[in-house]
């Protein structure tokens, strides 16, 4: 046993490899990514044998999972919030057909938001699919949890969700980790594939008995989930004026702040949001006055208690029903209402300083796209052939970022960049706009939904031109495989082409190169708009080919090009503007640019950045060492 | 010393822009708490917010559970940046302490705020200490460094040394004489150091 500093989703993975998970899955994306390679990780660890897989999308890592749990195995899937959508069509049906090995749910939900395009709430997608929800607090609660979900699952036949948020997935915490000899969890009775027609195929007649079977065992889960000790009361017991429900990271942050105010109430902290143990809820509410609910991000808990006539929370206006439960807020929710019921806090509560930065005219800063990354190149390529005027769709990725370049007009969700391209060509067609439509994705999101987009478009007549942001790897979620990369997370793997699956999904122009050579990659821009605009075009796919800079910095290494900016530079701002690197810095008066020595990487790619050439190779002294 | 950084009750901020190792920062800081048998908590940043742009991680040398800390109520700013130092300020409590990686102090004209909050700030230029070292990836334990020889940062130096000693080989020896080069730069060289003590 040595006591290590774990990341909530390490800790997950280890709570998944002591509960024997046989088989895990997933699809990167913030805040879930580190789950699968800590399993991965702890599994070699502790001596367990446990499948990884980097699966195409969610819903393809969803039924992967489900599978080994048909086959007995307890197995576990995660992706992000955004990816339970994208799996829900699974999820919401395995509810009906029930599970046999233990089979947990793991999407990571993102208050605020930080890196997702919504603050939704997977415990209201599970409420509505009829799944029940674990919600942790902390790493260490999430480990133990786990046990407790894989037990539930096989108990009822059910799958389950874990649901972290951001602030739970990233937390650290010091965790004892224990010997690779230590007893783990037993292994699963006989898992081995069997027929069983009336769960594994059931048809809409014997759907409606599952339904039937599934609210049976909700009811029976919820009576559980009275007497796990996941749901505790803390603080004085007996009749209060205020009392506090909390789930999620939001239950320790009321618990510090009470602790700073010098206040004491009853706290009920649920584990388990859905289905929500409401005798144990209603007990509560009959102690205290008032209760106000503290949960992330939307209100769950709070919509599944009846009576709310004295119920403060997300619902009513008390809590803010967007952004996350920082301690900032938490604080002055608890200020309000414990003035709202008259109770004065013990210690002094306003913040110890009085310093206001927010007024201070602080550069903001945005992420942007590396230095020597080849989005930028490529984007650089796309405004210079198409112009300022054409409709740039894109998609979510790093590339998204292409926005700083105003060569990202719109994203929605993984795959639409090819969608919107295709839904607005034939929408131009009707309003009788001409405007060149470019779209842009990343090779991991092209193959995770790209390919039926790409499909619908060439089948139905489309005509733009399709760049694949080709650089080997899921680079903003932290490098995780492609399906088109050479290695899988368990070692090697089949490697798929994108030319020749565009190629297979009919598009009769595929070409692909390097977006670093600018005035090849330039000369296929045009060939591929030239077959758009031709009898018998249709989309023209371009794979821009090269490897992201921090995942593979080799051919910058071999092939550095240092420059400088000759002492002409005007401060006209054209590089600032069109190329966007964080490398290439304006003069505080504006005089002109300088090259960040700290920032630059050597690629030379800003060189045709400035038009008036006073970006020049540097060749005078030996190249300063990349970073 | 400042000598009101007591261990192990100390809360802390790490503030910087996304490549400058804020998260190396932080796990050095709590792998060397563990070392000593303290408990942590923290929080990091991961995912968009780390390309290129502003970085905050959050640690407690604390018995607690919830992994940020509330605005007011830091002992310690941590900053590989000036801007994103003044960024973070507002996590300071009253009498506490920024370390920032500086010329010459955070500019934004804030002798006055500060004063009024009784916040000492300890700027070192590490970024040209970092670079003349090789790497400007060392700006960060150039300022664990100095942090920690200025008592500032309450973790003692050997338990400091001895994680960065277990870290990657490749690193290793670099982190270390980082970490010496700000350690002396606090012994040696007091005028780099501005000081405001309220």
């Amino acid at each position: 046993m040595s006591i290590e500093i774990l990341l909530g989703n390490e800790a997950i993975a280890l709570g998944l490899v002591e509960g024997g998970v046989r088989v895990a899955t997933a699809y990167p994306g913030t805040p879930s990514s580190e789950i699968l390679a800590a399993v991965r990780g702890w599994g070699e660890r502790l001596g367990r044998d446990v499948y990884c897989e980097w699966s195409t999308n969610e819903k393809i890592a969803f039924e992967v999972a489900l599978a080994a749990s048909w086959a007995g195995l307890r197995s576990a899937v995660a992706m992000k919030q955004v990816g339970l959508n994208v799996a829900s069509d699974p999820l919401f049906s395995s509810a009906y057909t029930g599970v046999r090995g233990g089979f947990v749910v793991i999407p990571a939900d993102d208050p605020g938001p930080h890196s997702s395009q919504t603050e939704q709430d997977s415990r209201l997608l599970a409420l509505s699919a009829k799944v029940p929800v674990f919600d942790p607090s902390t790493p260490a609660e999430a480990r133990r949890m786990v046990e407790t979900a894989f037990s539930i699952s096989e108990r009822f036949s059910t799958p389950v969700i874990l649901r972290p948020t951001t602030r739970m997935c990233h937390a650290l915490q010091s965790l004892s980790v224990p010997e690779p000899s230590t007893g783990l969890a037993a292994q699963i009775r006989s898992p081995r594939f069997q027929k069983d027609p009336s769960h594994w195929a059931a048809t809409p007649r014997a759907r409606h008995r599952l339904h039937v079977e599934l609210n049976q065992k909700l009811k029976e889960i919820e009576a559980a989930f009275e007497r796990d000790p996941l749901n505790r009361q803390d603080g004085p017991a007996g009749p209060a004026p205020l009392g506090v429900i909390a789930s999620g990271v939001a239950h320790p942050a009321v618990q510090e702040c009470l602790a700073q105010m010098g206040v004491q109430l009853p706290v009920l902290k649920l584990g388990t949001p859905y289905p929500l143990p409401r005798q144990l809820v209603k007990r509560f509410l009959d102690q205290v006055g008032l209760a106000l609910v503290l949960e992330e991000p939307d209100a769950c808990i709070e919509l599944q208690i009846p009576d709310r006539s004295r119920v403060r929370g997300r619902l009513d206006g008390t809590v803010p029903a967007a952004g996350e439960l920082a301690p900032e807020v938490v604080y002055a929710v608890v200020e309000e209402v414990l003035a709202a019921v008259g109770i004065s806090p013990a210690s002094s509560t306003s913040p110890a300083t009085p310093l206001r930065v927010e007024a201070l005219p602080l550069p903001a800063r945005p992420p942007r796209l590396c230095p020597g990354c080849a989005h930028r190149s490529a984007f650089f390529a796309l405004k210079r052939e198409f112009g300022p005027q054409a409709i740039y769709t894109s998609d979510i990725g790093c590339y998204t970022l292409g926005m700083n370049l105003r060569a990202v007009d719109t994203f929605l969700d993984m795959g639409a960049g090819i969608t919107l391209a295709d839904g607005l060509y034939k929408a131009n067609k009707v309003t009788g706009d001409h405007r060149p439509i470019v779209a842009t994705i990343g090779d991991s999101t092209f193959l995770h939904s790209g390919v039926p987009s790409l499909i619908n478009a060439v089948h139905t007549g489309a005509r733009f031109v399709l760049v694949i942001l080709d650089n080997h790897t899921t680079a903003m979620t932290g490098f995780q495989p492609t399906a088109a990369s050479p290695i899988g997370v368990d070692g090697a793997s089949h490697q798929v082409s994108l030319a020749g699956l565009a190629r297979a999904c009919g598009a009769s122009f595929v070409e692909t190169t390097s977006p670093y050579d600018h005035s090849a990659f330039r000369a296929v821009l045009r060939r591929a708009f030239d077959h758009t605009q031709a009898d018998g075009g249709g989309v023209a796919v371009v794979v821009a080919d090269w490897p992201c800079i921090l995942d593979d910095p080799s051919p910058l290494r071999e092939h550095p090009l240092p420059v400088e900016i000759t002492q002409d530079c005007d401060g006209c701002r054209y590089c600032i503007e069109a190329f966007e690197c964080p490398a290439i810095v304006l003069r505080s008066d504006g005089s002109r640019v300088d090259i960040d020595p700290v920032l630059c990487v050597d690629c030379g790619q800003c060189i045709d950045a400035c038009y008036k050439g006073f970006i020049v190779p540097r060749f005078a002294e030996p190249a300063a060492s990349i970073r | 010393m400042t000598g009101v950084l007591a261990p192990p009750e100390t809360r802390i901020i790490v503030a910087g822009l996304g490549g400058q190792g804020v998260i190396f920062a932080t796990r050095l800081i709590a792998q060397a708490a563990v070392r000593l048998g303290w408990p942590v908590v923290g929080s990091e940043t991961h995912g968009m917010s780390q390309r290129g742009g502003s970085v905050l991680s959050h640690i407690k040398l604390a018995a607690a559970e919830a992994p940020l800390i509330r605005r007011g109520t830091a002992d310690l700013l941590l900053a590989f940046e000036r801007h994103e130092a003044v960024r973070a300020l507002h996590y300071l409590r009253s009498g506490g302490v920024c370390v920032v990686n500086a010329e010459d102090g955070l500019g934004y004209d804030l002798k006055e705020a500060l004063e009024q909050a009784s916040i000492t700030v300890h700027a070192l230029p590490a970024t040209p200490m970092a670079m003349a070292q090789g790497s400007a990836a060392l700006v960060n334990v150039i300022l664990i460094g100095f942090a920690c020889a200025l008592g500032a940062l309450p973790i003692p130096e050997p338990a400091l040394r001895a994680t960065l000693a277990e870290g990657s080989a490749a690193r290793r020896e670099q982190n270390l004489r980082g970490f010496s080069a700000g350690a002396d730069a606090a012994a040696k060289a007091p005028s780099a150091v501005e000081r405001r003590d309220g």
